[in-house]
C-alpha cells in the first residue's frame, strides 16, 4: 500500500513537472524566474564584488591604484557627456529637418541609469550579462545600454532587481544602425564570438549602390526605441550578400569588449506629434 | 537538518562559482557544470528526499539565472539523476573513470537539452558548427568538472563530525 502511494506521489510529480516545462507561458516563467534571480541579487552582488575588490587590490598591488578610483570617476563622466552630445546632435540634426517638414515631433527622453554588473549567463549559451537594477529602478525592457565605449546591447528580462542585458554580439540581437559618414541605413545583428572570444556583429541590408568602406563607423539610426549616434563599431570587412540585392558588412562591436563593472541604461525614448 | 542546510549552501556557492567564471571561448564559451555535477554527486552518493532537494534545487537555480523559459536542466538533471540512482550499485561510484563518464554524460546532456530546447522556442539562434563545439565543450568540461565536484564536496562534508567534536570540547 505504501509503495503504491509512494508510486502516485513520483507519477503526480513527474507530471507536475512535464506541465511545468512544456507549457512555457512567458508571465509564468518571468515570475519564476524573477523569484530566483531577486533573491540571488544580493549573493551575486556580493561575489562579483569580492571579486572585483581582489582585481582591484591586485591592480594596487601593481601600482595603479589611485588612477583605478579616478580613471572610474573619469569614465563614468565621460559617458555621461557622450550620451548628452549625441542626444544634442541628434536633436540639431531633427530640427534641421524639421524646419523642412510641415509638422514636427518633440522627444523626450528621461535620466540615464547608472548599474552594476552583477552576473552574467550561467550556462554559456547567452551573451548576456545582469545588471543589479531592475523594474523598482526605472529599468524597462527593450531599453539601450551603453558603456563608454558606445552600445552594449539591450535589456530583455527585467526583475524587480535585476536586468538580463543581450549583448550586440549574441545572434538574437539586432539594432537599427546606420552608417555614420553617408546616412546609410542598415540593421545590425549579432554574429556571436570567434574562437578567440572576440565578440562579431554584422551589418544587413545595405543598398548595394552605396560605396560603403573598411573602417567607416557605424551609430545607431535612431529608428525605434535606441537613441540616435550611439556608437556601435567599425566595419572591418564588406560583401555581398548571397541574394545579390544588398550589401553587408562584418563590424567589431568594441564597447562589449572587456565590459567595465558598470554600464547605463539609456531610457526610451519616446516621440509625440505636436500639435 | 544541518547537514541538509550545508547541502543547500554548497549548492548555491556552486551556482555563484559556475556564474562568476568565464566561458571558455575555444569550447565555444561553455562554462564548468557545476550545478549539474552537484546534481550527478548526490545521484551518486546520497539516498531520498536528500537525493531530490539537490537535484531541483540545483535545477531551479541553473534554468532560473539562465536565459529563456524555465525546462532544460529541470527535466535533464532529474532523468539523469534517476538513472544515475538506479544503477549506482551496480557501478564504482567512488572511482575516477565513473566519475569522468557520468559527468561527461551530464554535460552533454544538459547542454544538448539547452540547445533543442530554446531552440526550437526561438529563443536561441546558433550556427550548427558552434553548437558542435559547444557539445563537445560540454562534454569535455563535464569529465573534468565532476571529479573535482565529488571530491570537494566528500571534504567538506567529512568535516561536519569533526565541527561537532571540536565544539564538544569548547
Amino acid at each position: 500500500m505504501a509503495l503504491r502511494n509512494k508510486k502516485r506521489v513520483y507519477a503526480a510529480a513527474a507530471v507536475l513537472l512535464l506541465v511545468v516545462v512544456l507549457v512555457p507561458l512567458s508571465s509564468l516563467t518571468l515570475m519564476g524566474k524573477g523569484a530566483v534571480r531577486d533573491a540571488m541579487a544580493p549573493a551575486q552582488r556580493g561575489s562579483t564584488g569580492i571579486l572585483r575588490r581582489i582585481s582591484e587590490a591586485w591592480s594596487a598591488v601593481c601600482g595603479f591604484g589611485g588612477m583605478l578610483e579616478k580613471n572610474r570617476d573619469l569614465s563614468r563622466e565621460l559617458v555621461r557627456v557622450n550620451a548628452e552630445l549625441s542626444r544634442w546632435r541628434a536633436a540639431e540634426e531633427e530640427n534641421v529637418r524639421l524646419r523642412k517638414a510641415l509638422g514636427f515631433y518633440e522627444e523626450q527622453s528621461g535620466q540615464i541609469i547608472a548599474c552594476d554588473v552583477i552576473g552574467r549567463d550561467i550556462s554559456g549559451w547567452w551573451n548576456t550579462i545582469r545588471l543589479g537594477k531592475g523594474k523598482q529602478d526605472g529599468v524597462r525592457e527593450g531599453q539601450a545600454v551603453i558603456s563608454p565605449d558606445g552600445l552594449v546591447g539591450r535589456t530583455t528580462e527585467v526583475t524587480a532587481h535585476t536586468a538580463d542585458v543581450l549583448l550586440l554580439s549574441d545572434p538574437t540581437c539586432q539594432v537599427s544602425a546606420k552608417i555614420e559618414r553617408m546616412d546609410v541605413f542598415g540593421l545590425v545583428r549579432g554574429a556571436g564570438t570567434t574562437l578567440k572570444g572576440e565578440p562579431k556583429a554584422i551589418i544587413e541590408f545595405i543598398n548595394k549602390d552605396k560605396e560603403i568602406r573598411v573602417n567607416d563607423e557605424v551609430v545607431t539610426s535612431g529608428l525605434g526605441a535606441f537613441p540616435q549616434g550611439l556608437h556601435i563599431g567599425y566595419i572591418t570587412h564588406i560583401k555581398r550578400d548571397d541574394s545579390g540585392l544588398f550589401q553587408q558588412a562584418e563590424i567589431t562591436p568594441l564597447p562589449t569588449i572587456g565590459l567595465l563593472d558598470y554600464l547605463f541604461v539609456v531610457p526610451s525614448v519616446e516621440r509625440e506629434v505636436a500639435e | 537538518m544541518k547537514r541538509r542546510a550545508l547541502m543547500l549552501f554548497l549548492i548555491l556557492l556552486g551556482a555563484l562559482l559556475q556564474q562568476l567564471l568565464p566561458g571558455i571561448s575555444l569550447l565555444g564559451g561553455m562554462k564548468p557544470p557545476i550545478l549539474g555535477a552537484m546534481a550527478l554527486f548526490h545521484a551518486l552518493h546520497k539516498g531520498t528526499p536528500d537525493l531530490w532537494i539537490a537535484v531541483f534545487f540545483a535545477a531551479l537555480l541553473q534554468d532560473g539565472l539562465s536565459g529563456g523559459s524555465f525546462g532544460p536542466a529541470l527535466l535533464s538533471f532529474p532523468a539523469l539523476s534517476l538513472l544515475i540512482y538506479r544503477v549506482r550499485s551496480e557501478i564504482f561510484t567512488d572511482s575516477l573513470v565513473t566519475q569522468m563518464v557520468v559527468g561527461a554524460l551530464m554535460g552533454f546532456c544538459t547542454a544538448f537539452a539547452i540547445g533543442v530546447f530554446h531552440s526550437a522556442l526561438g529563443q536561441l539562434s546558433v550556427e550548427p558548427r558552434l553548437v558542435f563545439i559547444r557539445l563537445f565543450g560540454a562534454l569535455l568540461l563535464g569529465l573534468v568538472t565532476q571529479p573535482v565536484v565529488a571530491r570537494v564536496l566528500l571534504r567538506t562534508e567529512a568535516l561536519i563530525p569533526k565541527w561537532r567534536e571540536a565544539r564538544r570540547w569548547l
